[in-house]
């Protein structure tokens, strides 16, 4: 019988890296410029995005620009999930529990994504997981000095889109959950998982 | 694949609301085909349960002239090939490349990012129709002599 197999189409891993590094910094920009004409920017400290210093600024907690960023990228790696468990899934046995779903998420999504595998995955097995990836692959081309505390704020954007992919995978498959990201010390970095308690 | 006469092909998401279903034997009313698909939810999940590794669910059930097979994803989308069997013994590798078919071209059509997929809604897609069509008709999309007709009408 004849394969209907398509060939594998692939994507060049550049191309990725600046599409999700631009959109972070587009999202950021456009909910600004928005903030400022819609005259909801009250802090002056902030700066105008346009006043030419370039380059990322200091993204400060509980600015509510920021959050509207968060929502919005968040949102795009929740619907990029649900379709890529859907496509990664289509061959693969089905899963048996939380645990097998978490694990088939530090090998073979982070294969398919960032071409290297979760290096460290803890449980405390009553619904939390945290995943460390000693380097992680978007931020291996960012320059940064290695602890700052500064750093490690500017970078945060950068994980939001990664964690709601994740919570896109997980919910396409019925497990509902919140995903949390931190940096310490880049380029690594630990995501945090937490499966709510079904009834 | 010789003589498997698909009556109709059912998918269900979720929440077991109805997305798509496509009747490809006149004799029977629609309407049945809607019944079929709802008792087949149940069936399935029961299924699902027992069978925890595969995705091919196998024959459901069977009714009157009718079988029913079902598949279920890991995203939990099921779907429904209906049967209209004769005395032929239907092979499980044949049912299982129909299903990995129907659930190729799911895929195709999730990966539209225009499509809700947790929005209820049926599927509302020319190619997606197009596609569940070469299959319930048996035609051939990846070359092959098959061309089993539609059931008809005794």
């Amino acid at each position: 019988m004849a394969s209907n197999q398509a060939p594998v189409k692939l994507v060049n891993e550049s191309a990725v890296e600046f599409l999700t590094t631009e959109m972070v910094e587009a999202m950021i920009r456009t909910i600004k410029d928005d903030a400022i004409r819609l005259g909801t920017d009250k802090d002056p400290s902030l700066g105008s995005p346009n006043d030419g210093t370039g380059g990322p600024k200091d993204y400060s907690e509980g600015d509510e620009a920021m959050e509207a960023v968060y929502y919005k990228l968040e949102m795009i790696g929740f619907r990029v999930g649900e379709r890529l468990i859907e496509k990664i899934s289509k061959d693969r046995m089905r899963f048996s529990d939380n645990l097998d779903v978490v694990k088939f998420v530090c090998k073979e999504v982070w294969m398919f994504l960032f071409k290297k595998q979760v290096d460290n995955l803890k449980t405390n097995h009553r619904g939390v997981y945290v995943l460390q990836d000693n380097s992680f692959r978007w931020f291996t081309r960012m320059a940064h000095d290695q602890s700052s505390a500064e750093s490690v704020k500017k970078v945060t954007p950068y994980l939001w889109f990664p964690c709601g992919i994740l919570r896109g995978i997980l919910s396409n498959l019925g497990i509902a959950s919140v995903v949390v990201a931190e940096t310490s010390s880049l380029p690594a970095c630990t995501f945090q998982i937490k499966i709510a308690k079904t009834a | 694949m010789a003589n498997i006469n698909i009556s109709c092909i059912a998918i269900i998401g979720k929440q077991n609301n109805p997305l798509y279903i496509k009747n490809f034997n006149p004799s029977h009313a629609d309407l049945k085909y809607h019944y079929i698909a709802h008792t087949s939810c149940d069936v399935m999940e029961e299924r699902a349960a027992m069978k925890a590794q595969d995705m091919y669910l196998g024959v459901l059930f069977s009714m009157e002239d009718l079988s029913v097979y079902g598949y279920m994803t890991n995203t939990k989308i099921k779907f429904i090939a209906v049967l209209t069997v004769h005395d032929v013994i239907i092979k499980d590798l044949d049912m299982k490349n129909i299903f990995r078919r129907i659930h190729a071209a799911y895929v195709n059509h999730a990966s539209n990012p225009f499509y809700e997929i947790d929005s209820e809604k049926m599927i509302k897609s020319k190619k997606f129709e197009q596609e569940i069509d070469a299959i319930g008709r048996g035609r051939a999309l990846e070359g092959g002599n098959r061309n089993s007709l539609p059931a008809t009408a005794p």
